[in-house]
């Protein structure tokens, strides 16, 4: 039905106007052939819509909004029969420039709209910008219908995923990748089946967010490469896709194609996950430049000190003002719009503990946003997960607020199975906690609370993890001081690359080791993506600048390390078909098989110490077929020998009908270091198994 | 753009020569909707269609659907690579089939 209200009433300079609807935010297609723009500033006294041809430095119009199109702080319009597909748009605001009292109108910027949902000037990766321009990031405007085919989001339940963390450029830039369109969203699509042959079943995206890759460019002194903000821990716009992902980003239709990336996906069972960035934006500190938020509303979008200058827990310059209502809005609406518009499974926020931080950057106990999220209604079955610190010191790994909604980090998990598997006993107690789901953490919430992982981006990837006791970062530019000494890793006997085949031999074991525990505890497993073939980054363990070989996969190593691709598989495997690894509880007690649903040993049966230090140590998962729904019930045995002498241990006597199978020895190579389920050989002695030094051996009882 | 509809025997062919873009994309959905009856056959030869924007591609999307609507049947023809490359990559080239040569299209119906 046609509108009563969709006539002109104003004109400007040959352009049709009338004034726009407040909501949505952003800019807008009506009917008819017009575009809404909305947008809010508490503070500003003018504002002006600057339109420009796509890519044009001069802009075409530039309209001043009447102040009858403003409604209390939203300036609103709709201007008519625009080519919406070939312009871009931008604001001006004029205010008070007092940056004492939080305020840096400079009616001369020309700002970046924070809803605009496709953002022009960095739409191929890498290509130099033309700083003359002043308009850098640049609004526009896109169709939002996509036709999904009656695809939806997977809501997979949290227990069942196995996260694949991967960086949309580094997963497919390598030339090995052998891919059409090497590094872009599009040339995700072609490795769906290898991720299905894996077995992973949800994809972390590192930030996607529009990001300026060229934000602290700068040549690394050590290597003579240009470096630059690859990560993109950096958000210009948090509404927009990263143009320069997409193969078809110089099209401006990174859009679809993203929401197609995410339809396939779907399609072949695989949830999507965003790194979401929302404690900083792009804008740095008061030397920054100019994009957007500073321009229109500093006060109101930042955490400011009392003397005007921008607090900095996130080390990045700047931190977002999220407990003001009207920026938890725009976080709220962010997080809606990536959920139904793109269907989104869920975020992982980075340095989230900022959520909690009041308006004046105090950590509060009950902060507005994390608990809007948790509570929204679109976001009803989005995974919540949670970075649960920041660069300022708050630390809340297991405190982190609004109890079982939110998911986090495990860093402790990280902390201590890298500790044990490079010969720390220490933190054998700490392991039982950790492959039980961190209990001792995630006491009230469950093990779905709990994200394990061993490695991620920020830090060794697990090839590196056990080949170097130190971090290399010199190609970084900043002689070696950026990234973590904290790695808890060792390099098995020679610093890096080495020929010696026994040191490999060992690295090999080691990962395997890895994993296998990884892949054993309850709460919900990440594998930083190439872990599975032994990927490297030489020793960086904080390649947030390399856009090179160093953090692109290199693909051949899947060939060469085929051994280690196989083992993460199976592994992957055996924990789908064993869903007492698999719960949203913390059972341990004795069930109907008449064993404890989880019990720890010694070398000998029952005889563990939680208290003391040790290397040897054996767990056995009692599975009972009608708790778990499996065809019989099942018995999982892992007998983990971290000490560098081999031992025996007692096996644990199985119902009559059962016997012993060998499931996986980390200290066999392929293919006697796993086998897949059927094909599981019993073992000679039901009595004992001779676990060899710094080796796991995991039987199923059949 | 230039649209040019050719007729052989009860197919139609339609040549779109130019660029499929938000300018063009409106009067290329009049034009064409103009020749959807019922059980139309719609060969749309793209041979020399060089470039189609996001608006392009939801035109054919919703010629697509209108053709299925009124039980009829419609194909895209001789798609210059790149084209056939967006539509790949946007998830677009579920929405008609296409073929190498107007022939074969023809013969498809």
């Amino acid at each position: 039905m046609e509108r009563v209200d969709n006539y002109p009433t104003h004109e400007y300079q040959g352009l049709k106007l009338r004034r726009g609807h407040p909501l949505p935010f952003g800019a807008t297609l009506v009917p008819d052939g017009g575009v809404n723009f909305s947008i809010f500033s508490k503070h500003a006294e003018d504002c002006e819509l600057v339109l420009f041809e796509k890519g044009a430095k001069e802009p075409f119009a530039v309209i001043p909004f009447p102040d009858e199109f403003r409604i209390g702080d939203v300036y609103t319009m709709i201007v008519f029969d625009l080519d919406y597909e070939n312009i871009e748009y931008g604001y001006r605001m004029d205010g008070p420039y007092d940056p004492q009292r939080g305020h840096l109108f400079n009616k001369e910027k020309i700002l970046l709209d924070p809803y605009a949902k496709a953002i022009g000037g960095r739409e191929v990766w890498g290509e130099e910008p033309d700083y003359s321009d002043d308009f850098q990031h640049r609004g526009r405007i896109v169709d939002h219908d996509f036709d999904w085919q009656g695809e939806r989001p997977l809501e997979k339940d949290m227990e069942d995923l196995v996260i694949y963390e991967a960086h949309v450029r580094g997963l497919t830039k390598h030339p090995s990748s052998d891919v059409k369109h090497p590094g872009t969203f599009a040339s995700i699509r072609e490795k769906i089946p290898y991720l299905k042959e894996l077995g992973v079943n949800c994809i972390e995206l590192l930030p996607i967010f529009e990001f300026d890759e060229f934000e602290h460019s700068r040549i690394s002194p050590e290597t003579g490469e240009r470096l630059m903000n690859y990560w993109g821990y950096s958000a210009v716009g948090f509404f927009a896709p990263k143009a320069g992902y997409a193969a078809t980003g110089k099209y401006g239709m990174e859009v679809d194609e993203l929401k197609n990336l995410i339809k396939e996906l779907h399609e072949n069972g695989i949830e999507v996950i965003l790194d979401v960035v929302f404690n900083h934006t792009a804008e740095g500190n008061e030397r920054g430049p100019y994009i957007s938020y500073k321009g229109i509303d500093n006060k109101t979008y930042y955490l400011l000190t009392p003397q005007g200058y921008y607090y900095n827990f996130s080390g990045c310059g700047n931190t977002l003002n999220c407990n003001h209502p009207v920026v938890r809005n725009m976080i709220l609406d962010c997080l809606r719009y990536w959920a139904s518009e793109y269907h989104i499974d869920g975020f992982r926020f980075d340095l989230a503990s900022i959520l909690s931080r009041d308006q004046n950057g105090h950590p509060i106990p009950n902060p507005p946003i994390i608990e809007t999220l948790a509570e929204d209604p679109i976001l009803g079955n989005c995974k919540l997960i949670a970075e649960a610190w920041d660069a300022a010191g708050l630390y809340q790994v297991g405190s982190f607020p609004s109890g079982s909604r939110w998911a986090e980090w495990n860093g402790e998990y990280r902390d201590a199975v890298r500790k044990f598997i490079k010969g720390n006993g220490d933190v054998a107690g700490e392991i039982v906690q950790r492959i039980e789901g961190s209990p001792d953490i995630y006491g009230e919430r469950g093990p779905t609370a709990s994200i394990n992982f061993i490695t991620c981006h920020d830090g060794f990837t697990l090839k590196d993890l056990v080949s170097y006791n130190h971090k290399h970062n010199k190609a970084n530019g900043e002689n070696n001081f950026d990234g973590t000494n904290n790695n808890n890793s060792w390099n098995c006997g020679v610093e890096g690359e080495t020929d010696d085949p026994q040191i490999q031999q060992l690295r090999t074991k080691q990962m395997k080791n890895a994993i296998t525990i990884l892949l054993l505890s309850r709460g919900v497993p990440m594998i930083l993506s190439g872990d599975e073939f032994a990927n490297t980054q030489f020793g960086n363990n904080n390649a947030y600048c390399q856009d090179n070989e160093i953090s692109w996969l290199d693909w051949d190593l899947l060939e060469e390390n085929d051994n280690i691709f196989n083992y993460f598989k199976s592994m992957i495997e055996f924990r789908k078909q064993h869903p007492v690894l698999r719960t949203d509880h913390f059972d341990t007690d004795y069930n109907r098989t008449g064993y404890p649903e989880i019990s720890w040993h010694g070398l000998n049966l029952w005889e563990f110490d939680p208290s003391a230090s040790t290397l040897t140590m054996a767990v056995l998962f009692a599975e009972p077929n009608d708790k778990y729904d499996t065809e019989s019930d099942q018995f999982i045995y892992a007998a983990i020998n971290m000490h560098w002498e081999m031992h025996g241990y007692e096996l644990p006597n199985l119902p009559r009908s059962k016997e012993w199978h060998l499931v996986a020895n980390t200290g066999m190579e392929q293919p006697e270091d796993i086998w897949s389920a059927g094909n599981e050989p019993k073992i000679d002695s039901q009595d004992e198994v001779l676990v060899g030094p710094r080796s796991i051996i995991l039987l199923v009882a059949k | 753009m230039k649209i040019e509809v050719e007729k052989k025997d009860n197919i139609k062919i339609i040549r779109l020569i130019g660029d499929l873009d938000g300018t063009s994309a409106p009067e290329v959905r009049e034009e064409i909707i103009s020749h959807i009856n019922d059980n139309s056959k719609l060969v749309f030869d793209m041979s020399q269609c060089e470039y189609i924007s996001s608006a392009g591609l939801r035109v054919l999307l919703i010629i697509a659907k209108k053709l299925k609507a009124k039980g009829g049947q419609g194909v895209l023809a001789g798609l210059v690579e790149e084209v056939k490359d967006v539509m790949e990559i946007t998830g677009f080239d579920h929405m008609l089939t296409s073929y190498e040569s107007i022939d074969t299209a023809i013969n498809s119906l």
